[in-house]
């Protein structure tokens, strides 16, 4: 196939990213008729084609329409014979991502393990997903943020503050909840992981749709504080 | 032609947004499993654009890899508001309009894609009429330049508006609508004469 050079096509200065002529295009390319090309794609463009007798009167603009749709078509047949992506391409590339991700964790800061004169520690982002994954095990709530600090921002080695963020279903009311939760939270720091919880906040950030019962009721934005502080 | 391969403006539906969601919020938070749900579930449709945009496997693939490693990186500051999806879609296209811009420029003709026939056809001389456009088109793709190649196929290929379009690649609208119509000039030439 034989095929002309793009006029377009910046030959040493690929990186320029102001390329003046982009913004002036209107002016050029104006069809025997007097019509400019852009607009009469941009009328096709738009489906506004048949709002101008001249458009579909004028052989210029038609043949340039005609052109558009033409490869309109070619478009349309490359995307309906695209091979798509084989399913071990994606994960392949995902195993490989995911080598790269583990070389570079973000594990978060130190947290204290059992008594201070211990001198073990856990990392907060394996803590934190210790804590989800025992709020996702409760009914009718799923885990999102979990940040766990020292409570006294002073002392390193202290009890922790967990601040945990939810979405709940309306099973149950908020507040005995955000409580089950809580407990819950007490429980696996003290007795699964082995860290000193001093303060234990769940805020309700959303509300987990029922998928069984599709109901479309618009509480999705509801957002309730429930029980500051108060450790178990 | 709107609506070609429209991915962009499919919503999801409400339960799987939340869930999404929540992935994004502890991915950000250093949970890598979460972070390995998320490039499952994108990384089909993120490497189907590089495809489109480079028409290349192994430099799609590269591409994408690299996307995801970015956006491993960049995660901790996501805006909880946004569109995950729409965020992945900006990195991609702007690794591989990287990645367009630093091909030697005779490399262009030759990187054609090789696209594997597929394996069952209703008509097998519709087939070749079809294989024949689609491939005097991606012949002809190759020429436009870095800026009008990632434009277009958003336009076209993708069926984002001129804004989505601006937004994605961080020019004006302007200058897309420039883009998108000189790669429609070239590109119609170009078919017209394998016509």
């Amino acid at each position: 196939m034989a095929m002309s050079a793009n006029p377009d096509r910046p030959e040493e200065s690929r990186s320029q990213e102001i390329q003046p002529e982009e913004s002036r295009y209107e002016e050029e390319e104006r069809l025997a008729c007097g019509r400019l090309l852009s607009d009469v794609w941009d009328a096709w463009d738009a489906g506004r084609t048949a709002d101008d007798p001249h458009l579909t009167a004028c052989p210029h603009c038609s043949a340039a329409s005609a052109e558009l749709t033409g490869l309109g078509d070619a478009v349309r047949r490359t995307c309906a014979e695209e091979p798509g992506v084989p399913e071990a391409t994606a994960a392949a590339v995902t195993a490989r991502v995911m080598d790269l991700v583990r070389l570079e964790l973000r594990p978060g800061r130190p947290l204290p393990l059992g008594e201070p004169e211990e001198d073990h520690w856990i990392v907060e982002a394996a803590a934190a997903r210790l804590l989800r994954a025992a709020v996702d095990a409760l009914p009718g709530v799923r885990a999102g943020s979990c940040r766990i600090a020292p409570l006294d921002p002073a002392d390193p080695t202290g009890p922790v503050h967990v601040r945990v963020e939810v979405v709940a279903s309306l099973d149950r009311s908020l507040p005995d909840l955000a409580d089950a939760v809580r407990a819950r939270i007490a429980e696996v720091t003290d007795r699964d992981i082995g860290i000193r919880l001093g303060a234990a906040d769940v805020l309700v950030v959303d509300i987990l749709d029922d998928e069984e019962e599709d109901e479309e009721d618009e509480d999705g934005d509801a957002y309730g504080r429930h029980g500051t502080g108060g450790a178990a | 032609m709107p609506g070609n391969g429209n991915q962009m403006t499919e919503r999801a539906p409400e339960g799987v947004r939340s869930d999404e969601a929540l992935l994004v919020v502890r991915a950000g938070e250093g949970d890598e499993e979460a972070f390995e749900v998320l490039v499952r579930r994108h990384s089909p449709a993120m490497l189907q654009l590089a495809m489109r945009f480079l028409g290349d496997r192994a430099d799609a693939e590269d591409a994408v890899q690299d996307a995801f490693v970015s956006a491993w990186r960049k995660l901790p500051e996501f805006r909880r508001d946004a569109s995950f999806h729409t965020w992945l879609h900006r990195i991609v296209t702007n690794r591989c309009l990287n990645r367009l811009r630093s091909r030697r420029p005779a490399a262009d003709l030759d990187s054609v894609p090789e696209q594997a026939a597929p394996e069952h056809q209703a008509s097998p001389a519709r087939a070749v009429e079809s294989r024949a456009a689609a491939d005097a088109l991606a012949a002809a793709m190759a020429g436009l330049s870095p800026e009008q190649r990632v434009c277009w196929v958003l336009r076209e290929m993708q069926g984002l508006s001129y804004e989505s379009i601006a937004d994605t690649v961080g020019i004006s609208l302007q200058a897309v609508r420039g883009r998108v119509f000189r790669a429609r000039r070239y590109l119609t030439e170009a078919m017209s004469a394998w016509r």
